[in-house]
């Protein structure tokens, strides 16, 4: 799969990304999009001891939260990057919210939600050579530590 | 680490800002309370618990502010201040300065003005305010973590490998929990949420830090209509 680096941090370039928020999008079909944290925000977060995801059938804004992620000494939302309903949940996280650092891309999936008007909502992501532009910026401008892949973790070499 | 105090380390702050930062500290109005002079006996330095752990002077804070020197001031409250652990053993000043007193002045410049240290040190605190908000329990075993308590040593890599078991080795049964203090009975946190909306508590989260204040208000929101309080939103 296409990735680059930036920091030691991996970013997918098939993926659509808020870089604000910190999340990733993987387009499904024409409304339904699977959705994640990226590999800079499970770095930032540290390790997670929990991951809980908002019920099936939840209908969210742009920004509202579809989970919330703690680790020893850090809480915060994972925001939706679209508007519409959760779809499916990632149950795999309720036993172990590690998922999400070790594999944030692919096993650490948070939610699927079938979008409202998915093409509004891609159009204020970023995706491909942007993304990585971006994120450069991004972790040059919030002086964001390099990123650590921890045992286990899927391998981007 | 060592504390690097070399002049005009954070250049990129302009001495301006850095002037106006001082001079909001000077301006609070305990300021002529807690500064008078200094002897450089070392009483405060001698008494200071963090001075023992950590590369911090209780006395070169008092000193720095009793010469006005902003850019010292500044690489303080960026690399320093978060190191005292406000015990105010350093009241014990012959000349009745008060370096814990002046480093929580300098600690409340540093949070109203968003500086990156405060947002730093802070950072463990919204997961606490999470937890007092949703449980009524401001700490939990699972905190007990090798990345957010590296100063317990190896030690606490097998507390959190077998949290759950040293928990069920406790003998009341209230307490086989990590993520909350002690078991919390459901009538106790509706009671609590009920409490935080009649008091509109949640207003002053979400002026601080919208984030906590959306999860926060989700989990309570869901709470309630479980337990019949449809018509209770924060909204």
């Amino acid at each position: 799969m296409a990735h680059e680096k930036v920091n030691g941090c991996v970013i997918l370039k098939d993926l659509y990304y808020n870089v604000e928020n910190n999340t990733w999008v993987r387009v499904i079909d024409d409304s339904t999009v699977a959705i994640g944290m990226t590999d800079v925000a499970q770095n930032l977060a540290g390790p997670l001891l929990h991951a809980k995801t908002k019920k099936v059938g939840t209908t969210r804004k742009q920004g509202k939260p579809i989970a919330t992620v703690e680790s020893g000494k850090y809480v915060g939302p994972v925001k939706s990057p679209v508007a519409g309903e959760i779809t499916k949940i990632n149950d795999a996280l309720s036993s172990d919210a590690g998922l999400i650092n070790k594999s944030p891309y692919n096993n650490g999936w948070i939610v699927e939600m079938k979008a409202d008007d998915l093409s509004s909502d891609l159009a204020t992501m970023v995706s491909g050579d942007a993304a990585v532009s971006a994120y450069k910026e991004k972790i040059e401008r919030d002086d964001i530590q390099a990123c650590e892949q921890i045992e286990g973790a899927d391998t981007y070499d | 680490m060592a504390l690097d105090l070399s002049q005009n380390k954070y250049s990129d702050v302009s001495m301006e800002e850095k002037d106006r930062l001082f001079a909001e500290a000077k301006a609070d109005e305990r300021w002529e309370h807690v500064l008078y002079g200094c002897y450089e006996c070392g009483i405060c330095v001698a008494a200071c618990p963090s001075a023992r752990f950590y590369d911090f002077s209780p006395r070169v804070i008092a000193q720095a502010v009793a010469r006005e020197d902003t850019d010292l001031i500044y690489t303080l409250m960026a690399d320093s201040i978060w190191d005292c652990s406000q015990c105010f053993s350093c009241d014990r000043c012959p000349r009745k300065n008060s370096p814990g007193q002046i480093i929580t002045i300098l600690r409340e410049v540093s949070v109203k003005n968003g500086l990156k240290s405060a947002k730093e040190a802070l950072q463990g605190y919204g997961r606490i305010i999470y937890k007092i908000m949703l449980t009524g329990t401001q700490v939990s075993p699972d905190m007990l973590q090798p990345d957010a308590f590296p100063d317990w040593g190896t030690h606490v890599y097998e507390i959190a490998e077998n949290l759950d078991d040293w928990r069920k080795a406790l003998p009341p049964e209230t307490l086989h929990t990590t993520e909350t203090s002690w078991v919390i009975d459901d009538k106790t946190i509706i009671e609590l949420y009920l409490i935080w909306h009649m008091t509109g508590v949640m207003d002053l989260i979400s002026g601080v830090d919208e984030g906590l204040y959306d999860i926060i208000v989700d989990v309570m929101e869901e709470r309630l209509e479980e337990a019949g309080y449809d018509d209770v939103t924060f909204d």
